[in-house]
């Protein structure tokens, strides 16, 4: 029902034991060298001159390579030979698990084939963005796994609006945030009626009234919904290697005329509206 | 009866993992930590034979939790219950701590039961 990666498949199906995931990921580990370390190999890099770029990295947001190229400590033409060769020589989890003997050539390509159908729902439509930037596809993962996941868990029909830049973020009987911070630094917002409120309760506690339930449980419910959004937006964005951690969600309650867009931010809203007429929305509040 | 203990500090998730259990006929739920410091000390007081366990909580967090219980106690079987679980490095990083299986969020109550009676 989630985002998975492809040994947590193989485990839950009771294809492999925990123990052999981990024999593989060992495997891959030694196997598949990090820049570094490939292009000391390659010859290319000494130790000392890669400490000096690491220590450069600590004043300068750029990639190894590049930092090595720019300290002329190797040429473009060998930065790129170094990352072919770590293409190459790449070891995945399902090849690793063949080599640990876990699984066999015919077994893994009928595993990744029931993989591919189990996780096929999560597969990404095209959402526009009002703006461009560097995680652009981030942000579009992020919308189409929320739409995703309030089918999937909130079993509510609707239909999503069109994105745009907003300048504050307006008031609504609650909102859910989550900051993600990593690869990335935003937070994650779902702003919800009284109404809708109730309708994450009931499918989140699974009860059909909750009309007797604690305001702190009811608000507890949306941070849940949140909290599983952005734990599946982070497992979906490892997968291409972009690290989102997740921080505990918490909740806010808007003033009249809103919250400002804090300094050196910019606000992605997504309306989506429900089909009892009722809208929820979804704000990215991303730092630039 | 198998005794769990559930970590989380999501009342909702707290009482959809204790609806399960209640109504599983196998387990029962022996009672509800909301971190990790508080997994441990029910660990000790309880004496539960399974912790259900979240990773992402304030305070200390379910792979310190595991860290820990894995030192202290050699029986319990730890399972991991987070929205994280898709995330290749959190859960190999549970596994390698002793957690004897990962459910992601969302779950269905079929899928908490089998990973339970699996253990």
């Amino acid at each position: 029902m989630a985002v998975k990666f492809f040994g947590q498949f193989l485990i839950g199906q009771g294809i492999v034991s925990g123990e052999a995931l981990l024999n593989a990921i060992d495997l891959q580990e030694k196997n598949n060298l990090k820049f570094g370390e490939m292009a000391a190999a390659m010859g290319l890099v000494t130790p000392a001159e890669i400490q000096r770029a690491h220590n450069a990295q600590m004043s300068k947001d750029m990639k190894l390579g590049d930092l090595l190229v720019e300290m002329g400590v190797m040429t473009l033409v060998q930065m790129n030979d170094v990352i072919t060769r770590q293409k190459s020589t790449h070891l995945y989890i399902g090849e690793a698990l063949v080599q640990v003997g876990a699984l066999t050539n015919d077994e893994l390509q009928k595993q990744l084939d029931a993989f591919k159908a189990d996780q096929a729902e999560y597969v990404s439509n095209g959402i526009e963005l009002p703006i461009t930037s560097a995680n652009s596809q981030i942000w579009e993962m992020t919308a189409d796994l929320t739409y995703k996941m309030i089918t999937r868990v909130l079993d509510l029909r609707f239909r999503p609006g069109k994105c745009t830049l907003a300048t504050v973020i307006p008031q609504n009987f609650m909102l859910a945030a989550m900051d993600l911070s990593g690869d990335v630094e935003a937070r994650y917002l779902i702003s919800v009626s009284e109404g809708l409120q109730k309708s994450i309760a009931r499918a989140i506690l699974s009860e059909t009234s909750v009309d007797d339930e604690p305001a702190e449980v009811l608000e507890d419910t949306v941070m849940e919904f949140v909290n599983v959004v952005c734990g599946n937006v982070a497992a979906k964005a490892s997968q291409t290697g972009i690290i989102i951690n997740i921080n505990p969600p918490v909740t806010l309650h808007p003033p009249a005329d809103g919250l400002p867009i804090p300094e050196g931010h910019r606000a992605l809203s997504f309306p989506i509206h429900i089909d009892d007429g009722d809208t929820m929305e979804l704000i990215l509040l991303i730092k630039e | 009866m198998k005794k769990v203990l559930v970590v989380d500090d999501s009342l909702s998730v707290a009482r959809q993992l204790e609806k399960i259990i209640a109504e599983s006929g196998d387990f029962t739920c022996v009672g509800h930590a909301k971190n990790g410091a508080e997994a441990i000390k029910m660990n000790h007081t309880e004496n539960p034979e399974i912790i259900c366990m979240d990773m992402n909580m304030p305070g200390m967090d379910g792979l310190t939790a595991l860290r820990t219980l894995s030192v202290m106690d050699k029986e319990v079987k730890v399972v991991m219950v987070t929205s994280l679980g898709g995330v290749g490095d959190k859960f190999t990083e549970a596994l390698r701590l002793g957690a004897k299986n990962v459910i992601s969020k969302p779950f269905e109550a079929g899928d908490v039961l089998r990973i339970l009676r699996e253990l």
